[in-house]
C-alpha cells in the first residue's frame, strides 16, 4: 500500500450568495496516493474545477478539510498556502499558462525560482526536466515557437521540476490532438510511477482511461463512483451511460 | 541574470509602445524637475556671486540688510571702531549702487556699481580677460564684463562712456560676471564709486573684515557685535543664506521653481503609474500563474518593482543626456542652469522613488489576484 499524499475530507463549497447561491460541492471525500494516476471525470458544472481549486489550495472550502502529506491546510493564510503549493504541488493547466516572454528553460526554472532555489544546479535541473519530457533540444525556444503538445510538455516539466508530492492536471489534453494527448498522458503516467507522488487528472476524454490507476466520477458536486484499474471496463460503461 | 530581472525586462520590452510612453513620461518629468532645480541652483549661485568672490572673513552690514544688492548704508565711523576691536586686521569699505550709464551714442542703461579699495583686497573683479586689475587705480578706469558690451554700447577695452555725467574708461574686461538682474556690474575704485552713486564719504554700504592671523573668527565676531551698534556682523555663509532667502523666497521665485519641480514629479509619477498599471493588467494572467505555482506575493512585487526600476534607469539615462545638453546650451546665458553632482544623484533617487511609488497601484491590483483564475482562462 502506498502513502496517502493528499486527502480531502467532506469538502463542501458554496459559491455566490443570495438567490444566485450554488452548492458546487456537497461533501466530497477523495484520497490521492503516491504512485497512482487518478482521473477525475464528470460533466461540465459537476464541480471538477472547484474541487481542483480546493485541492490546489487556491480556494477555501466552505466545509471540510484538505490534508497534504498529513498536514491539514485549513485556516492557513494565503502565503502559507502559496508555500505549500510551491513545495508540494505541481500544476498542469489546460491552456498551458507558459510565460510568452521566457524561453522553455526559463519557464521551467521559474518553478524553482519562486522557491528561492537559485543555486548553480537550478538551471541543470530545469534542463533535466525538459530532457525528461523530450524537449532537450528546445530549451531556448519561446512558447510561440513550440507546438501545443510541446508547450504542454514544458508545462509538465515545470510541474515536475520541483519534485512535488502531487501533480494536479486540469484537462491537460483538451487542446491537443490524439497523438500529442497520448504523449502527454504517457508523461503524466510516468510521473505517477514515483511512489512518493500522486497525479490527479481532470478530464472529459475517455481515451485517457487506460492510463488511470483509479477513476473518480463526479456529478452535481458529489462523487458518484470510484473505480480502481481492475474496474476500468465497468467504468467505460458508466461513462457511456452518462 | 536573476529570473525576476529577466521577467521584468521582458515584460517591459514585450510592449515597446508602452515602454516608449513610460520612458517619455519619465524623461519629460525629470527634465522638467532638472531644469527647475538647475535654475534654482543657478539663480542661487548668481545672487551670491559677489559674496563668494569677496575676500572677507566677516561682513559688517546695516541692520536688516536683506541681500548684497540692498542699498542700506553704514556710517564710516564704524570702520574706525571695528579696527579698534582685537583680532581685526582690516575693515575694507565697499560701496554699491545703481547708476545710469550713458553710451557714446547718447542712449543710456542702468548699471550696478561695485566699488572698493582695490589695493586693500576688497571686492575686486575676477576672471579678467583683457587689461589688468591694477589699471583700475588710474583715473576714470572701470571694469565691465564682455557679455554686456552690447548693452553698454561699447566695443571693448579702452571704450569710453559716462556715469552721472562723469567720464569712465574701460580699463579691464572680465568674463562670466553676470548679474541675475540683467543689470551689468561695473567695478571701480571706492572713491569713484562714491562719486558715481552719490554715496557720501561719511557712508559706506559694507565693511569687509579681515581677521588677524591666528585670531578666532567667532571670537572676533562676538567682540564686533558687542562693540558696534546699528549693524550686523555676518559670516559669508550667513550673508549668502540671507541673500538666497531674500531673492529666492522673498520674491517668490524659488517657490515658483519648486512648484514647477513638484508638478514635474507628480506628472511623471502619474504617467508611470498609469503605464505600469496597464502593463500589470495585461500580464495579470501570468501573475496569477506565478501565484498558482506557489510564488509569494513578495516575488511578484519584486517583478513589478524591478519593472519600475528598469523604467527609472532607462528614463533617467535619457533625461541626463537631455539635461547635459540644456546645461551646455544655457552656460553662457543670463541665467545658466546649474546641475551639480548632488543634484544629479538626487534626481536619480527622485526618479527611482517616483517609479517605485508608481508601482503601488499595480501592486494593489496584483494583491487582489485570485490564483484560481488559471483554471478558467
Amino acid at each position: 500500500m502506498t502513502d496517502v499524499v493528499m486527502e480531502a475530507v467532506n469538502i463542501a463549497k458554496v459559491l455566490g450568495s443570495g438567490p444566485a447561491q450554488v452548492r458546487a460541492l456537497k461533501g466530497v471525500n477523495l484520497t490521492l496516493r503516491g504512485g497512482e494516476l487518478t482521473l477525475l471525470m464528470g460533466p461540465s458544472g459537476s464541480g471538477k474545477t472547484t474541487l481542483l481549486s480546493i485541492l490546489g489550495c487556491m480556494l477555501t472550502p466552505t466545509e471540510g478539510t484538505v490534508h497534504v502529506r498529513g498536514a491539514c491546510v485549513s485556516g492557513k493564510d494565503s502565503e502559507t498556502l502559496a508555500k505549500l503549493r510551491r513545495d508540494q504541488i505541481g500544476f498542469v493547466f489546460q491552456s498551458y499558462h507558459l510565460f510568452p516572454t521566457l524561453t522553455a528553460l526559463d519557464n521551467v526554472r521559474l518553478a524553482l525560482d519562486v522557491r528561492d532555489d537559485r543555486n548553480g544546479n537550478a538551471r541543470m535541473r530545469a534542463r533535466e526536466a525538459l530532457t525528461k519530457v523530450g524537449l532537450a533540444h528546445k530549451t531556448a525556444s519561446y512558447p510561440r515557437q513550440l507546438s501545443g503538445g510541446e508547450q504542454q510538455r514544458v508545462a509538465i516539466a515545470r510541474a515536475i521540476v520541483g519534485n512535488p508530492s502531487v501533480i494536479l492536471a486540469d484537462e491537460p489534453t483538451a487542446a491537443l490532438d490524439s497523438e500529442n494527448g497520448q504523449a502527454i498522458m504517457t508523461l503524466l503516467a510516468e510521473s505517477a510511477k514515483d511512489a512518493e507522488r500522486g497525479v490527479l487528472v481532470v478530464t472529459h476524454d475517455p481515451r485517457l482511461l487506460p492510463y488511470a490507476d483509479r477513476i473518480i466520477h463526479i456529478e452535481d458536486g458529489n462523487i458518484v463512483r470510484e473505480q480502481s484499474r481492475d474496474g476500468t471496463q465497468k467504468l467505460r460503461e458508466i461513462l457511456e451511460r452518462a | 541574470m536573476p529570473l525576476v530581472f529577466t521577467l521584468a525586462f521582458r515584460n517591459l520590452i514585450h510592449d515597446r509602445l508602452r515602454l516608449v510612453a513610460t520612458v517619455i513620461g519619465i524623461v519629460f518629468s525629470i527634465v522638467l524637475v532638472m531644469v527647475q532645480m538647475g535654475l534654482y541652483l543657478g539663480f542661487g549661485r548668481m545672487v551670491t556671486t559677489m559674496i563668494d568672490h569677496a575676500s572677507a572673513d566677516l561682513w559688517i552690514v546695516s541692520t536688516g540688510t536683506k541681500s548684497f544688492e540692498d542699498p542700506s548704508l553704514l556710517d564710516t565711523r564704524q570702520r574706525g571702531r571695528a579696527l579698534a576691536v582685537e583680532g581685526v586686521a582690516d575693515a575694507i569699505p565697499v560701496v554699491i549702487g545703481f547708476a545710469d550709464w550713458r553710451m557714446p551714442s547718447g542712449s543710456s542703461t542702468p548699471v550696478f556699481v561695485v566699488g572698493s579699495d582695490l589695493r586693500a583686497g576688497g571686492l575686486a573683479p575676477w576672471n579678467i580677460v583683457e587689461g589688468r586689475l591694477e589699471a583700475l587705480s588710474t583715473p576714470n578706469a572701470v571694469a565691465v564684463d564682455r557679455s554686456y558690451f552690447g548693452r553698454l554700447g561699447i566695443s571693448g577695452l579702452g571704450a569710453r562712456a559716462e556715469i552721472r555725467q562723469q567720464s569712465v574708461r574701460v580699463a579691464a574686461v572680465t568674463s562670466g560676471i553676470r548679474s541675475f538682474t540683467t543689470t551689468p556690474y561695473v567695478f571701480m575704485d571706492l572713491d569713484r564709486a562714491r562719486a558715481h552713486t552719490g554715496v557720501p564719504s561719511s557712508k559706506t554700504t559694507y565693511l569687509l573684515v579681515h581677521v588677524a592671523q591666528g585670531a578666532d573668527v567667532d571670537d572676533v565676531r562676538a567682540r564686533l557685535t558687542t562693540m558696534l551698534s546699528g549693524v550686523e556682523v555676518l559670516t559669508p555663509d550667513e550673508f549668502r543664506d540671507r541673500s538666497r532667502a531674500f531673492w529666492l523666497f522673498g520674491t517668490g521665485a524659488g517657490a515658483a521653481l519648486f512648484a514647477g519641480a513638484l508638478l514635474g514629479a507628480v506628472v511623471g509619477t502619474v504617467i508611470v503609474a498609469q503605464t505600469l498599471y496597464s502593463s500589470t493588467k495585461d500580464h495579470l494572467n501570468e501573475f496569477a500563474t506565478l501565484r498558482a505555482i506557489g510564488s509569494s506575493r513578495r516575488y511578484i512585487y519584486k517583478v513589478i518593482i524591478c519593472q519600475a526600476l528598469l523604467s527609472a534607469v532607462i528614463g533617467f539615462g535619457l533625461a541626463a543626456l537631455v539635461g547635459a545638453l540644456v546645461v551646455h546650451l544655457t552656460a553662457a546665458s543670463a541665467l545658466p542652469i546649474v546641475i551639480t553632482p548632488t543634484l544629479s544623484v538626487s534626481l536619480f533617487l527622485l526618479t527611482v522613488l517616483m517609479c517605485v511609488i508608481s508601482a503601488v497601484a499595480a501592486i494593489m491590483k496584483v494583491t487582489r489576484i485570485d490564483p484560481a483564475m488559471v483554471f478558467t482562462r
